[in-house]
C-alpha cells in the first residue's frame, strides 16, 4: 500500500554524525573535516579551519621500507662475517672503530626516518571559511607557505590515476586561482573528489 | 726553536688521520641535528597540532644528545 505522507526523518542522526566527525582529528589524520584543535601562524580569531588534508598515508610506504633495509644491513653484515670467519671486525682497534661507526649509521638512519615522517607530516593544505593554506615542507632546510583568499578561487579540480591511488582512493588536489596568483596542488590527499566538492561548496557560497 | 719531529711523524700516523676524520663527521651530524630542532621548532610555530610540537622536539633534542654522546664517546675510546 502506497504511502500518503511521510514524516520527514528527523536531522538528530546527522548532526551527531557532524559532530563525530568535527572530534576525529587524529594526530596522523589525512583527511579531516572541521578538524578541532588545529590552528596555524597567520589565522585569524573568527576563521575556522573547514577541510584539512595531507597525503596519505600509504604513500609513506617507500621510505619506511628502505628504513627497514637498512635497519637490517649491519645486522646482515655481523651475521655474514661470522658465517665465513671474517676476523677483521674481532681486532680490538677496529672494533673501537666498527662499535662507534655502526652507532652513527643508526643515527643517521634515525634522521633519514625524521626527516620523511616530518615532511609528509607538515605538507598540509588546508581550507578555512576565508582562505585556501598551503604548507609545504619539501627539505629539510626548506618550507614554503601560501595562501589565497577563497573569493580568488576560480576552479577546483581533481585527478586519480593509477592502480594503487585508485585502491586507496587517493589523488591529486588542484585549486586554480584568478589571475597573476599561484595555483595550488595538494598531491596524493585522500578522498579527492569529496575535498573538491567540499571546496566547491565553499567557493559558491562567497 | 726546538721542534719534535718524532711527535709530528706521530700526528701523521694514518689511524690517527682516520679519528680525526670520525669526529670531524659526528660534528658535522651534531650541526645537522641542529637544523633539524631549528626546523622542528619552526613548522610548530607555523602549523599548531595537539601535542605534536612536544613529541617533535623531544625526538630532535633527543638525536642531539645521542650525537653529542657519541662525539665524546668516540672522543675517548678511538
Amino acid at each position: 500500500m502506497t504511502d500518503i505522507f511521510v514524516a520527514a526523518k528527523s536531522n538528530k542522526d546527522s548532526i551527531i554524525k557532524d559532530e563525530n566527525e568535527e572530534s576525529h582529528m587524529n594526530i596522523l589524520s589525512s583527511f579531516c573535516k572541521d578538524p578541532k584543535g588545529i590552528s596555524f601562524q597567520t589565522q585569524k580569531h573568527n576563521e575556522i579551519i573547514v577541510l584539512f588534508l595531507r597525503a596519505h598515508f600509504i604513500t609513506n610506504l617507500y621510505w619506511i621500507i628502505i628504513s627497514l633495509v637498512l635497519i637490517t644491513i649491519p645486522a646482515i653484515i655481523g651475521i655474514l662475517s661470522s658465517v665465513f670467519g671474517i676476523g677483521f671486525f674481532s681486532s680490538p682497534l677496529v672494533s673501537h672503530f666498527t662499535t662507534v661507526y655502526v652507532l652513527l649509521y643508526y643515527l643517521i638512519v634515525f634522521s633519514f626516518i625524521f626527516i620523511n615522517f616530518l615532511h609528509w607530516f607538515y605538507n598540509v593544505f588546508m581550507v578555512t571559511t576565508e582562505r585556501v593554506v598551503d604548507i609545504d615542507y619539501s627539505d629539510i632546510v626548506v618550507h614554503n607557505i601560501a595562501i589565497t583568499k577563497l573569493s580568488h578561487v576560480q576552479d577546483v579540480n581533481y585527478t586519480q590515476s593509477g592502480f594503487i591511488p585508485t585502491l586507496f582512493n587517493y589523488g591529486n588536489l588542484f585549486v586554480q586561482t584568478a589571475g597573476t596568483e599561484i595555483n595550488f596542488e595538494a598531491p596524493n590527499v585522500p578522498k579527492p573528489r569529496e575535498a573538491t566538492h567540499i571546496i566547491g561548496d565553499l567557493i559558491g557560497k562567497k | 726553536m726546538d721542534i719534535n719531529f718524532l711527535n709530528l711523524g706521530n700526528f701523521f700516523q694514518p689511524i690517527l688521520l682516520v679519528k680525526i676524520v670520525t669526529l670531524l663527521i659526528i660534528g658535522f651530524y651534531i650541526i645537522f641535528s641542529l637544523v633539524i630542532l631549528t626546523q622542528v621548532k619552526a613548522m610548530s610555530e607555523i602549523l599548531v597540532l595537539p601535542h605534536a610540537s612536544i613529541i617533535f622536539k623531544t625526538l630532535a633534542i633527543v638525536n642531539i644528545a645521542l650525537a653529542v654522546s657519541l662525539f665524546l664517546g668516540a672522543f675517548v675510546i678511538l
